[in-house]
Formats: C-alpha cells, sequence, structure tokens
C-alpha cells in the first residue's frame, strides 16, 4: 500500500469503458497507414472511374448532330389520349435533354406541331402498349422517311452511379480487411494484451469498442467513396441517382456484417497476417465461390452475405432487376440472381448477431499463452 | 492481501500449476522463484485474468479474480512479462487511456502521469510515440503504468527480465523504492540476487508445486551448503586440491586458477572454521578465504534438486 494512498476511485461501469476503448482504438486506425492506404484507394479508384471512359471516348455527356433515328412502326396504329401512335423512333442515347431535340426528316427539319408529328416518351409504357424508354413516338405515318435528330444528351444517374458502385462491394470488403481482420488477434500476437487485459476491463467491453472503431474507420473511407461519387454525380449531371440514400444504408450495413465475420476469423486464428488473408479471401474467393454455385445449379441462396451484399448496387437500377434464368444448350439453366432489398437486409442483420456473439465468445475464451 | 487457495492450471497432461496455495500479508514484498517452467508466470497470468485457472481459487484484496476479475484487479498494476505497448501512442497517452479506465479524472491523471513518468526516468520520452522506445524504455514505462493508480498491489512478472545491466540495476532501484512505500508487490523472479535484495520473504515452487515459503533470512539458513572461494599464496598443487577433496564434510573442489579454487562445502560455521585449519595444515599457505555465491541461490539448488 502506498504510504498516502488516493482515496479509492469508483470503476468506470461497462457502458463509461466502450467508449474509451473506441477512443483510443480509433487514434491506432487515424494514426494508420491503412487508412491513408485506403484513402489513396477510394482517390484512385474514383478518379480512374470518372476520367478513363471519357479518355477512351465515352463521354458523360454531349451533343450529338444528325445522329440516326432507327424508326420502328407499330403493327396497328394505336390511339392514345388523342393521338394516334404509328411507329417509335430510339437514338442511341439513353438520356437526351427534350427541350435540346430536334428532328429531321429526309433532312429538313420535323417540328413535334405540339405533339401532331411526334413526342418525346421517356417511359416505357404507352397506353397500354409497350414501347422501348426514352424513345421519339411518331404521332403521324412515318412511310417512307429517314428520321435524323439533334439533342444535347448525358448519361443517366443510374448509369454513373452504377458504373462507381460496381467498386463499392470490394472496398467494404478491404475495410473489413484492414480494420477487422487483425484487431483481436494482434493483441496476442503483438502482446499488446499483456498491458491492457490486467487492467479492470472485462473482455466484451474491450470487444466492443474495438469493434465500434474498426466500424468507424471502415465508415470513414466508404462515406469518403460516397461523398466522392455524389459530388461526381453533382458536378457532371447536375443530380443524384434516387438509390443512393438505400445504397448507402445498404453499404452500411454490409459493412457492420463483413466487419463482424472479420472479428471471428480475427478472433479464431493465432497470427495477423493469416486472419488478414483468410478475412480477405473469404469475402473475394470463398463466398463467391457460394453465389456462382448458385447460379450454376440455378437455385437461388439468399442466405450469402456477398450475394446479400450486392444489394447495394442493384437498389441502383430502376427498375429494380428481377431474377431471371437462362437455358444454354448442353449445360442447363443459369441462373442470374438479385437479393431482394429487404432480404439482404435481413440477411446483413443475421450475420452480424451471429457473428459478433461467436468472436465475442472466442474473443473471452481466449487465452494468453506462450 | 493476496491468497491462493489450491490453484490449479492444466495444459493438456501437463499441470503448469498444481494445488498451490499461498497467502501473501499486506505491505511484504515476496519473491515468487523457481526455475523455467516451474509454473510462476501462469500462477501471475491467472492472478492478472490473462488465463483461467482449471481448479481453485485466487483472491486480490479479498475478491475473487477469477470471478469477478474486474473488481478484483481495480487495485492491482502488474507488469507481467515484458508487454507490448500500443505503438501508436505515447507514454502520456497510454497512461491516459489505461488511467481512465480505471476511472482516474484528468486532474489526477496528468499529475500522476508526471509522477510516475519521473519515477521511472521517461519524464523526457512523455510525448514521443512508443514505437520508438528501446525495451528497457518499455520494461520502464510497464512499471510506470502499474503505478499510475497507486494500487495497493503490485504483480511483476520477472521485472528485469531481458534488460541490459544498467536496466536491471534501474529497475530493481524503482522496486526497492516501491518497498520503502509499503506496496505489497508480488514479484516472480529466477535472479535470486535480486529477490534477497529486495525481497522480504520467498516462496519457491518446481512443477507448480510450493516447495517452500518463508522469510529471506529463514530461508537462508535453511541450507548448510556453502561455497568458499580459497587462495593460496603461490601455485596450489594438484595434490593439495585433492588433500582439500578428502577433508570432511567437502563436496567439491573446482581450480579456478593456479592459485584459486571454490571449495562446496556442507556445515556449520564451526566446521567452517575447521575447514580453514585442514587446509592450513595440509602446508598450504593461504591468503584468501571467502564465501561466494549467494545463501538464498544455495538453498534454490538444494531444494530444486531435491524436488527433481
Amino acid at each position: 500500500m502506498a504510504e498516502e494512498p488516493l482515496p479509492r476511485r469508483r470503476l468506470p461501469t461497462d457502458l463509461v469503458q466502450v467508449p474509451i476503448v473506441w477512443t483510443y482504438e480509433l487514434l491506432k486506425y487515424l494514426r494508420s497507414r491503412r487508412l491513408v492506404a485506403a484513402i489513396i484507394l477510394v482517390i484512385a479508384v474514383l478518379s480512374l472511374i470518372y476520367f478513363l471512359p471519357p479518355a477512351f471516348g465515352h463521354a458523360y455527356k454531349g451533343t450529338d448532330v444528325n445522329a440516326y433515328v432507327t424508326v420502328t412502326p407499330v403493327p396497328v396504329p394505336i390511339e392514345f389520349q388523342g393521338v394516334t401512335v404509328h411507329a417509335y423512333g430510339l437514338v442511341n442515347r439513353t438520356n437526351l435533354d427534350p427541350a435540346t431535340l430536334v428532328l429531321y426528316r429526309d433532312g429538313q427539319p420535323f417540328p413535334s406541331d405540339n405533339g401532331a408529328n411526334w413526342i418525346w416518351s421517356p417511359t416505357i409504357s404507352y397506353g397500354g402498349f409497350s414501347l422501348p424508354a426514352h424513345a421519339i413516338v411518331f404521332t403521324s405515318n412515318v412511310t417512307g422517311y429517314s428520321y435524323t435528330a439533334s439533342f444535347d444528351w448525358s448519361v443517366t444517374t443510374e448509369e454513373f452511379a452504377t458504373m462507381f458502385m460496381i467498386f463499392m462491394n470490394f472496398l467494404v470488403v478491404i475495410c473489413a480487411t484492414f480494420f477487422g481482420a487483425d484487431a483481436i488477434v494482434s493483441e496476442y500476437q503483438y502482446r499488446t494484451g499483456y498491458l491492457i487485459f490486467p487492467n479492470p476491463v472485462k473482455r466484451s467491453t474491450l470487444f466492443f469498442g474495438k469493434y465500434a472503431a474498426s466500424l468507424s474507420a471502415g465508415m470513414m473511407v466508404v462515406v469518403l467513396f460516397y461523398a466522392g461519387v455524389i459530388l461526381l454525380s453533382f458536378l457532371t449531371l447536375g443530380e443524384l441517382d434516387k438509390g443512393f440514400g438505400l445504397s448507402i444504408a445498404l453499404a452500411a450495413e454490409y459493412l457492420v456484417a463483413a466487419m463482424a465475420v472479420a472479428y471471428v476469423v480475427s478472433s479464431l486464428l493465432k497470427g495477423s497476417t493469416g486472419a488478414l488473408v483468410l478475412t480477405f479471401f473469404l469475402f473475394l474467393l470463398i463466398l463467391p465461390i457460394i453465389d456462382n454455385v448458385s447460379a450454376f445449379t440455378n437455385v437461388k441462396i439468399d442466405g450469402s452475405l456477398t450475394f446479400a451484399g450486392g444489394a447495394l448496387r442493384y437498389v441502383l437500377i430502376h427498375p429494380y432487376p428481377v431474377d431471371s434464368s437462362q437455358t444454354i444448350p448442353g449445360f442447363g439453366s443459369i441462373g442470374q440472381f438479385y437479393p431482394s432489398p429487404e432480404t439482404a437486409a435481413i440477411v446483413m442483420a443475421a450475420y452480424t448477431v451471429v457473428a459478433i456473439a461467436i468472436s465475442l465468445v472466442l474473443f473471452k475464451r481466449k487465452q494468453l499463452v506462450g | 492481501m493476496i491468497e491462493i487457495q489450491n490453484l490449479t492450471k492444466t495444459f493438456g497432461p501437463i499441470r503448469a500449476v498444481d494445488d498451490l496455495t499461498l497467502s501473501v500479508p499486506r505491505g511484504i514484498t515476496i519473491g515468487f522463484l523457481g526455475p523455467n517452467g516451474a509454473g510462476k508466470t501462469t500462477t501471475i497470468k491467472i492472478l492478472t485474468n490473462l488465463i483461467a485457472s482449471t481448479d481453485g481459487k485466487a483472491f486480490l484484496n479479498g475478491i475473487d479474480v477469477i470471478a469477478h476479475p474486474k473488481e478484483a484487479l481495480s487495485n492491482v498494476g502488474a507488469v507481467v512479462e515484458t508487454p507490448e505497448f500500443y505503438p501508436y501512442l505515447t507514454p502520456l497517452e497510454t497512461l491516459a487511456y489505461l488511467g481512465r479506465l480505471r476511472g482516474m479524472d484528468s486532474k489526477s491523471l496528468t499529475m500522476r502521469s508526471h509522477e510516475v513518468l519521473s519515477e521511472v526516468k521517461l519524464d523526457e520520452w512523455r510525448k514521443t510515440r512508443v514505437g520508438k522506445f528501446s525495451k528497457g524504455m518499455k520494461q520502464r514505462l510497464a512499471i510506470a503504468q502499474a503505478l499510475l493508480h497507486e494500487p495497493e498491489i503490485l504483480i511483476f512478472d520477472e521485472p528485469t527480465s531481458g534488460l541490459d545491466p544498467r536496466g536491471m540495476v534501474e529497475v530493481r532501484e524503482i522496486i526497492r523504492s516501491l518497498k520503502r512505500k509499503h506496496y505489497t508487490i508480488f514479484m516472480s523472479s529466477h535472479l535470486l540476487g535480486e529477490v534477497q535484495e529486495t525481497c522480504d520473504k520467498a516462496a519457491l515452487i518446481d512443477k507448480g508445486k510450493l516447495l517452500v515459503y518463508d522469510s529471506i533470512d529463514h530461508l537462508k539458513g535453511l541450507t548448510k551448503v556453502a561455497k568458499i572461494e580459497i587462495v593460496t599464496v603461490g601455485e596450489a598443487s594438484e595434490a593439495l586440491i585433492n588433500t582439500i577433496r578428502g577433508i570432511k564434510n567437502v563436496r567439491a573442489v573446482d581450480r579456478v586458477n593456479g592459485r584459486t579454487f571454490v571449495v562446496t562445502f556442507e556445515g556449520s560455521e564451526t566446521e567452517r572454521a575447521d575447514l580453514l585449519r585442514s587446509v592450513q595444515a595440509t602446508g598450504a599457505s593461504v591468503s584468501g578465504f571467502a564465501s561466494v555465491g549467494l545463501p538464498l541461490e544455495m538453498m534454490y539448488m538444494d531444494l530444486i534438486k531435491e524436488s527433481r
């Protein structure tokens, strides 16, 4: 006993200790090269995806002059809202500005004439008759003429966003690997457990503080990527896809689940390198094998975490894609499956709960020997 | 203060700690001795919640550390093996982290951090990240974090292990100063001189079992074996050495150099005086006759030999 001991202080509760652990664990990531590497990766990927297509001649917007219009007559002219639909015409762009659309018939301007000659239809359904989206609907006889058009165009927000979101699933895996895979095992391998475990703090408190810090670091990277895409979308197209909010929510949930799985690996293995490698390949190789088997056997496996994670991309596609299968002669049916956002959310939540429970038990039982 | 009751820890077929019972009263410094693999570190790891016991109980300040580790460790400072620190934190940040976990407020944290860092001579490094520290500096920081909250019990596991001679001296001096402040110190070591110099009592274990537990003074008296270095004037002949080997109570004679040899002798002080007379009776001119080695070391070797 010290000669003049301080009055005995009350130990903080577990709930008070969790944010303390979180603070200092987060500091680890904020001062780490891994976070810097992840940020550099995000900036590099955003730059590559944004700048490469225009560099190869695929601009995000522009003006087409005298673009050929492919005209398809409808079998039988239909009456709709006082006009008669004779044909529809398509240009080689999906998203054009109708205010700038000028149509030419045999090289001569062919005005809409208040819908008497043609109208622009961004929808696919036209009076019970299905037409391709973004079509010029001819309300007069088109037979015997060739049509060209001039217009301003841009890619759709959907096209723009999905182009970037292909990388998001990979980014979540990188975050789970960088910030979660060795969070537990490093305390044992690098002997820092000898410092922290003899303190009056429960393993569960350490676990949740660490998990919160890992999630915070991962979330920073994910949010940075989304912020970049949102910024580029506004700068380029002046608008944002309506599915972005849901995509961000699903990405966050996917990160939470992937991080929990990474913690299971971290609690299970004895070496940091093994945990990092196993986590990375689990998400990029092992679970995707299940997804591929699902396609080849034409059996939808909703329970795969990587399959569920795909929903964060698909919510940016309008309408949401539906399952389909294709028969290949001599090979059988191959399925093309899409997780519903609701099912994906449930699957990811289930992974989170189960993985946290398993890793917590493993962490509590893991002994600092050797 | 520290109460260990029938503590057992097995790793498969190996009983690292075997029904160990030990009671350490308040305010004393106890040396926990034993050869490598004796179970010292395993016992300390159980006391500090690093591993679970297989059986038995351990109490720190009357609180069962196995059942309620958080409460039991609230008034304990520990240095187990050579802990590694989070390399991205400075000593001040490390102490702030651990201090806040223990409920210290900012004012007492600031005050105590500077005090303990000064005590272990790390004050000038307080804002340098620990990743750049040497092993000795880390060991001193480990002691600082153990002292930070002024615990009643200090548990040190081989606190000078791996340090260079200067580091060992520094750490021993710190422990001696803590002893003067009447902390209860439970210190494992296989450096017997260190224990003899710094501890009030010592417990000796081997193969997980307690062999002896008593005051240092009493333990020194448990053995009658002594090593005596004899120096002669001029070269000691082989015949002289052989003659001495035949003297009563002499266990062995080992030549150190031409004039010096060490006699392993078992006997009382009177018999030791007889030994000197017997050596002189051989005609040898003795210029030096002195005990070498530590009494505790003799006791240790005796008991370990018996145990094995």
